[in-house]
């Protein structure tokens, strides 16, 4: 499995380049740079599974709406959660 | 209600609930005359040499701007000022007072913990600056200790806690919704209560005690709203675990009042992931 996409920090520098290959140690160490979610290509490799940082942009989705399930109706929250969203895909967390 | 006054009952009478080192309140005190000078806030740092070594790791990384520079606490003092060395000093106090403290009678992640509440701090602290605010530092301490009530209530009152945690993952709702149903007390209201034994600042008691509902009308409004939002940004980002898993609402008010309606507010979550990524040195403080 390989990055779908670069990761970037805060400051729009590149920390980890598209189609670089997934490892344990990487996830770790995103995960330290408190990036929990990637969105990947190729198929789940399961060593990778416990570490829970790989996510497509569907996934992410579903999860951000779980989170988001109990507000979702106010039109702050949903304008809240098309920008997370939005932010999130586009930066790849 | 017979609740409510149960819990509070019990939290009065808890006398092992920690204090804040003698510093805090010297340094408060040498703070009020304006003829204090830098050696005079220094010599009172070093007297905990082990609150004074954390104080210097702190003031040496990069949160703070000076990377590897400065060498003394009075050196310290004079680079970055008074105010900024006594939230550093409260900083490190407040870990050295809880961080590490592990309660065996709970499953509660306190390293998801303490990264949603450093995270809430240095995100408080980008909001500060969004808003033109000159104010970062307490704007940082008043993110770090916004859900101070669910330390104590972890360590101090486990049964209750395990309670509300569980209650909040059956009926999927927020922490304090659970412990409201429950005990019509909340981690807002217990953490107000600590703040306030501590003789802390009325703002940071404002910041813990209505961080879920900041009211318009409120003397620290600003500072409040910051933190409302910094735990909903947060949140959002899945950056550490307070002990849910929901959003909770943004004030309509704070949303239109902060200007999020027309910003974009891209910039303001990079600002955000950049102060956190900083602010993770607070994580390897002890």
């Amino acid at each position: 499995m390989i990055l779908g996409r670069e990761v970037c920090g805060a400051s729009g520098n590149v920390l980890v380049s598209k189609g670089s290959p997934l490892s344990a140690a990487l996830g770790r160490r995103l995960a330290n740079w408190g990036i929990s979610t990637l969105i990947v290509e190729g198929e789940e490799d399961s060593h990778l599974e416990e570490n829970s940082v790989l996510i497509s942009p569907e996934k992410l989705k579903d999860e951000l709406m779980d989170k988001f399930t109990n507000v979702i109706h106010k039109p702050v929250m949903k304008k809240l959660f098309v920008a997370i969203y939005q932010y999130r895909v586009h930066k790849n967390i | 209600m017979a609740n409510r006054i149960k819990l509070l009952n019990t939290l009065e009478n808890i006398t092992s609930i920690p204090t804040l080192p003698i510093v805090i309140e010297r340094i408060t005190l040498l703070l009020q005359n304006p003829k204090t000078s830098a050696e005079e806030v220094g010599k009172v740092i070093t007297t905990d040499q082990a609150l004074a070594s954390k104080v210097l790791r702190l003031v040496n990384s990069a949160f703070y701007g000076f990377p590897g520079k400065i060498s003394t606490i009075t050196h310290a003092i004079v680079i970055l000022g008074f105010s900024t060395i006594k939230s550093v000093v409260l900083t490190a106090s407040f870990f050295d007072v809880f961080h590490k403290r592990e309660s065996d009678a709970t499953t509660f992640d306190l390293e998801q913990f303490w990264l949603h509440s450093i995270a809430c701090g240095a995100a408080a602290q980008a909001i500060a600056k969004f808003l033109g605010s000159n104010d970062k530092e307490e704007y940082f301490i008043a993110g770090l200790l916004h859900d101070l009530g669910k330390l104590i209530l972890c360590q101090y009152l486990p049964n209750e806690f395990n309670l509300a945690l569980s209650n909040a993952q059956i009926k999927k709702c927020l922490f304090f919704e659970s412990e409201k149903e429950l005990f019509d007390v909340t981690h807002q209201d217990i953490g107000a209560f600590l703040v306030r034994r501590w003789n802390l600042p009325e703002h940071l008691q404002n910041t813990v005690l209505f961080h879920h509902d900041p009211n318009p009308s409120s003397k620290h409004f600003l500072m409040t709203a910051a933190v409302h939002c910094a735990d909903i940004f947060v949140r959002a980002l899945d950056i550490g675990n307070g002990g849910d898993t929901k959003i909770p609402e943004m004030s309509e008010y704070v949303w239109n009042s902060f200007g999020f309606e027309s910003a974009s507010l891209t910039g303001l979550l990079d600002a955000i992931r950049d102060e956190i990524a900083k602010a993770t040195v607070f994580l390897h403080i002890t």
